[in-house]
């Protein structure tokens, strides 16, 4: 690590504590974003069913289910690309954002 | 090495009224951090979304050298007459009005990594653009082509735009017994199922419109059909059988774009109504600067995608190679350089707060090929973080590696896919760009 870059880090670091920048994210928000491309931003559409708004626990039991059923669709492969752990974190997340009401 | 953990940083910013009080420093204190995005195509539109999306005040410019850009996904189907241009065509009014990036046009020219800052050419001349941290996504460049091949004859379309509406109106002038000809090029290239899609659906268009006699001869660089292999197996065998002729290894010795003919180490063909070549792919221009791999792609740091030498320099998309299992690489898609584009915008978000990478991530693929114009396959792939091996199964180091359990290749090639396919995108162009 050379000083040049070690300084350029620092205010870099420093210039968010000024700016004020969102600080930590909330978990699950970038693996739940991996579900964007097919159901929409924060999983509001458009696309394939919203997401967004659903129960968690409704979400997470259909995102088991999909991931040790037989593959019948694109979901239940894509389901099969997460832990367990990730699921739930993606459903947590997912229940927390606001939808367009139609799902 | 820009990771600070976070003692450090407290030490640091402890420090920090002191060092603002130094000429030249003040801006770092009170602006906001800068991020430039150079080539808004499918990952950097969702990379400047992404940053402003979750990191609140940081100052994002968008650079591409186009004021639209023109998505090659469904441009396959714009070849054959099936959907209108209008319909690939995506522009940066959301990015600009809703998320309030900079959209600047004009070409990036050259990176002055020591000093970080970017030259932009514009109409109205050059620009140099400073940065905290720079992203590229340039997508891909063509490696050169043995012969004399000129692409306004004998079009590739593998950039979507012009070169898609000439092979339109090339395909449009076939008649009976006239021969198309395409090229697969050489494994790592866009989108792997793509050029098979072409022959595809060029093959039903033939059909349809009742050009007999006329064929379309696949000349593929690769020892067999790359991507979901048994469902274009199909495709050729079965559904267009006797209009698709396919030949492997055969890679290209030299093309004459003047008489449309092409000479490989497997079959030649002088003289076709249509040389649709594709040629051999590496990095866009701008990441060429960075270092490469033998196959002329960035290799990046698959938790910042940031280059080896430079940490501040990210690369996403077609053109990055992300460290994979040997012959198990990250696919060039658009699906993944938008994945790829929110592990990069997290990443820099945590990075300007002095946090440590996500390690928790994931990435994933999706695509829909149509074999017809009414029906089409699907293929999926999911990859997450975790150690990666050599080709005698050692463990190599950091990457991503496939975890959705066996090729996933579809199993059903049929008209709800087809549909499935227009949601997709729909979902995906909103996704990035809207
Ligand atoms: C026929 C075809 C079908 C496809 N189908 C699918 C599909 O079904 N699903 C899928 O997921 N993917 C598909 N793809 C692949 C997909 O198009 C690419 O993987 C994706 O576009 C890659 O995104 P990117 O951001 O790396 O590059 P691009 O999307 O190509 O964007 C690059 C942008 O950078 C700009 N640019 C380049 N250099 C500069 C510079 N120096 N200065 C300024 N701007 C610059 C360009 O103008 C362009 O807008 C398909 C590709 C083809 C050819």
């Amino acid at each position: 690590m050379n000083t040049t870059r070690f300084t350029s880090a620092a205010l870099i670091g420093a210039t968010l504590l000024a700016a004020g920048l969102p600080a930590g994210a909330d978990p699950g928000r970038l693996l739940a974003a991996q579900c964007a491309q097919c159901h929409g931003t924060n999983g509001a559409g458009p696309g394939f069913d919203e997401i967004a708004g659903e129960n968690a626990n409704d979400l997470f039991g259909e995102l088991i289910e999909m991931k040790y059923r037989p593959v019948e669709g694109i979901m239940d492969r894509q389901a099969r690309g997460y832990s367990d752990a990730q699921l739930q974190l993606i459903a947590d997340f997912l229940s927390t954002q606001p939808g367009n009401g139609d799902n | 090495m820009n990771t600070l953990g976070r003692r450090q940083f407290l030490k640091l910013a402890a420090v920090l009224p002191a060092l603002a009080a130094l000429p030249g420093l003040a801006r770092a204190t009170t602006a906001p951090p800068r991020v430039v995005v150079v080539g808004a195509g499918f990952g950097g539109a969702t990379v400047a979304k992404y940053l402003r999306l979750w990191g609140g005040n940081i100052d994002v410019t968008l650079v591409d050298a186009n004021a639209r850009h023109t998505s090659c996904i469904l441009s396959n189907l714009v070849v054959t007459g099936e959907l209108a241009m209008s319909r690939i065509s995506l522009g940066f009014h959301a990015l600009r009005t809703r998320y309030g990036i900079n959209v600047l046009q004009g070409r990036a020219l050259s990176i002055d990594a020591p000093g970080n800052s970017v030259t932009i050419r514009t109409p109205g001349g050059n620009q140099v653009l400073p940065y905290d941290h720079l992203v590229l996504s340039p997508g891909i460049d063509f490696s050169p082509a043995p012969g004399n091949w000129n692409p306004s004859l004998t079009p590739h379309a593998w950039q979507a735009g012009a070169q898609t509406t000439l092979l339109k109106n090339q395909l449009a002038s076939m008649r009976n017994n006239d021969v198309f000809v395409m090229t697969v090029p050489k494994a790592p290239y866009r989108c792997p199922p793509g050029p098979y899609e072409r022959a595809a659906v060029v093959a039903d268009y033939l059909k349809r419109k009742g050009r007999t006699g006329a064929r379309v001869i696949v000349l593929d660089a690769n020892a067999g059909i790359t991507a979901e292999p048994e469902a274009f197996e199909h495709a050729f065998n079965i559904t267009h059988a006797g209009v698709i002729e396919y030949y492997p290894n055969a890679s290209v010795e030299s093309v004459d774009s003047a008489t449309r003919s092409i000479v490989t180490s497997a079959k030649s063909i002088s003289r076709a109504k249509v040389l649709n070549y594709i040629p051999d792919q590496r990095a866009g221009a701008i990441a060429a600067s960075m270092p490469l791999d033998s196959a002329g792609f960035v290799p990046v740091d698959p938790l910042t995608y940031g280059t080896a030498d430079h940490p501040n320099i990210h690369v996403i998309g077609d053109a990055c190679a992300v460290p994979a299992t040997d012959s198990k690489a990250v696919p060039k898609s658009g699906h993944m350089a938008n994945a790829e584009a929110k592990i990069c915008a997290d990443a820099i978000i945590r990075l300007l707060n002095g946090e440590t990478p996500d390690e928790d991530i994931a990435t994933g693929s999706a695509c829909y090929s149509p074999i017809t114009n009414k029906i089409s396959s699907w293929l999926s792939a999911n990859f997450a973080y975790g150690d990666i091996f050599d080709a005698n199964g050692q463990v190599k180091g950091k990457g991503m590696h496939r975890v959705d359990l066996g090729e996933a290749a579809s199993d059903m090639i049929d008209g709800d896919s087809y549909q499935d396919m227009f949601k997709w995108a729909e979902s995906l162009f909103a996704d990035s760009f809207g």
